[in-house]
């Protein structure tokens, strides 16, 4: 296969991944929605604090 | 000095007054003169101007003035970061290829606690694949076998800290950048949650996967880095105002009874048998040492890549086009393709990804952290393989290879979740095996607690290799 075909083929097979999931998004799916999930993600936060930067251990 | 002590031990010891930061930072640089024209896992040596720092610390301490937890501890960084005074190739021909308006925030947080720059890392051109080969500046090569890859893109961060060039090394990891040459060459590195640590001041190549991360010898030498690495940047808009952790003194906390979920199917397909017994026996270890340790089903990791791999192609044609554009001649084949591969991306796909991606996120919230605590994967499929066979072939074939290569790390750079890969043996041929454990967002407190125990109950981590 040549480099450009190798390419096209690997392109194409990406973008049908994205066309067979995108159908099942929903409208209120949004990228920002990434950022929000990493923060419900988290552990409850009770955790001890950090000490101030430059603190010696 | 030991040639391979922990950042930890050399930080202990200054303090203690045994040993002075300008004897420290003479140990390093007289061994990189010594190795590292054999090894390639430096750029730049920035020597004149370590030993001058090291001169001021060390006068300080005189003084009684400590910088913070890394006084004297020498470091160094991923020619990637922009540090003034210095050349940042990022791996391509060009020597000063990225210029940021301010030093790279994540260095300058280091140095603040106390570090000694050594120099610039050897990596991959433009931080693109994943075995740790450079044409530009010579292939960076593996301390416990020279002919094998080192894993990429963090090449010489790998290398640097195998070999006992420095204590500990930043690096990025964009699909894996961090985790692969850390496992190839058994040392420890983290990559944080996404926004964790500030990308400012470090060449992006991918916005929306970039991370950069510790690297050292130990878990706790990881938490000694990322306690001065981390928290909110006003320079990075996507850096996190998350509250951070005190991760040193949680290292203490127990690992009894937490959930450790190994997920079958996609982790285990296709993975050399060493490997695989070498991963199946760190997870024994953590079950022996009080955690639970259960099979669990994820979202499709395939599609977490395909996913992930598309948002990175498309972003890295974007900021790299210019280069692309310009100068193509300069590009090695492989970096050439990816970029080419990038440019077309329709709009339409590259934005129902980054849905999807949001989705994805959300979704292994509920599927997955509510049943566990921890994921305990493998973190390459086979021991680092030999350079010239992994170069050698059609450019699809080295595609293939490097996407193979980087299969079980790139999900959990879509995810923006911490994951820490940690050696756990030896292949027969004396090449490093490792596995990753990779926790819940913003908990990098978790992962580098249970790494740091499961380095306490095992020894892989202070094994050394045999330099002459």
């Amino acid at each position: 296969m040549s480099e450009n075909k190798f390419l096209q083929a690997e392109l194409a097979a990406l973008l049908g991944v994205i066309e067979r999931l995108a159908g099942e998004l929903s409208l209120a799916e949004e990228p920002a929605r990434f950022a929000a999930a990493l923060e419900d993600g988290a552990p409850a936060a009770g955790g001890r604090a950090a000490p101030g930067p430059g603190s010696p251990r | 000095m030991p040639d391979f002590p922990s950042l930890a031990a050399v930080a202990a010891s200054i303090r203690q007054g045994k040993v002075s930061p300008v004897e420290v930072a003479r140990h390093h640089l007289d061994r990189i003169a010594r190795l590292d024209g054999r090894l390639r896992a430096f750029i730049t040596v920035d020597a004149d101007r370590a030993l001058a720092a090291a001169r001021g610390l060390e006068a300080d301490a005189g003084r009684g003035r400590w910088r913070g937890a890394l006084h004297g501890v020498p470091l160094a960084f991923k020619d990637l970061c922009f540090i003034r005074g210095l050349p940042t190739s990022c791996g391509t021909r060009t020597a000063e290829y990225f210029t940021a308006e301010q030093d790279c925030t994540a260095v300058t947080r280091l140095l603040a606690a106390g570090a000694v720059c050594l120099g610039k890392l050897n990596m991959t051109e433009l931080a693109m694949g994943a075995l740790g080969d450079n044409p530009h500046h010579g292939h960076a090569r593996n301390p416990w076998a020279v002919e094998h890859c080192t894993g990429g893109s963090s090449s010489g961060s790998g290398v640097a800290v195998a070999a006992g060039l420095a204590l500990g090394a930043v690096g990025t990891d964009t699909g894996g950048s961090i985790r692969l040459p850390a496992a190839s060459c058994g040392i420890t590195g983290l990559k944080p949650t996404y926004g964790r640590v500030s990308r400012a001041g470090a060449m992006p190549l991918s916005w929306s996967n970039d991370h950069l991360g510790p690297m050292a010898r130990t878990a706790l030498d990881c938490a000694l880095m990322l306690q001065a690495m981390a928290g909110a940047d006003p320079l990075d808009a996507t850096s996190s105002s998350h509250p951070v952790a005190d991760f040193v003194a949680a290292l203490e906390a127990p690992v009894r009874g937490l959930r450790v979920g190994v997920p079958l199917d996609f982790f285990f397909q296709g993975l050399d048998a060493e490997m695989e017994a070498g991963v199946r026996g760190a997870v024994a270890t953590l079950a022996t040492l009080g955690a639970h340790v259960a099979e669990i089903r994820l979202p499709d990791p395939q599609v977490l890549n395909d996913i992930t791999g598309l948002i990175s192609r498309s972003e890295s044609s974007a900021l790299h086009a210019r280069l692309l554009r310009e100068r193509p001649q300069e590009l090695d084949a492989f970096t050439r393709a990816r970029l080419e591969l990038g440019l077309g991306v329709p709009a339409y796909d590259y934005l129902q990804a980054l849905r999807l991606r949001a989705r994805m996120a959300r979704a292994f919230t509920r599927e997955v952290w509510s049943l566990v605590d921890l994921l305990a994967v493998p973190v390459i499929p086979e021991p680092a393989p030999p350079l010239r066979a992994a170069l050698e072939g059609p450019l699809e074939e080295r595609i293939a290879r490097q996407s193979r290569f980087s299969r079980l790390t790139r999900p959990f750079n879509g995810l923006g979740l911490p994951a820490l890969s940690l050696p756990c043996g030896f292949s027969a041929a004396g090449l490093p095996l490792a596995f990753q454990l990779v926790g819940r967002p913003f908990d990098e407190a978790t992962v580098l607690r249970v790494g740091h125990a499961y380095q306490r109950a095992t020894d892989s981590h202070t094994r050394e290799p045999d330099l002459g």
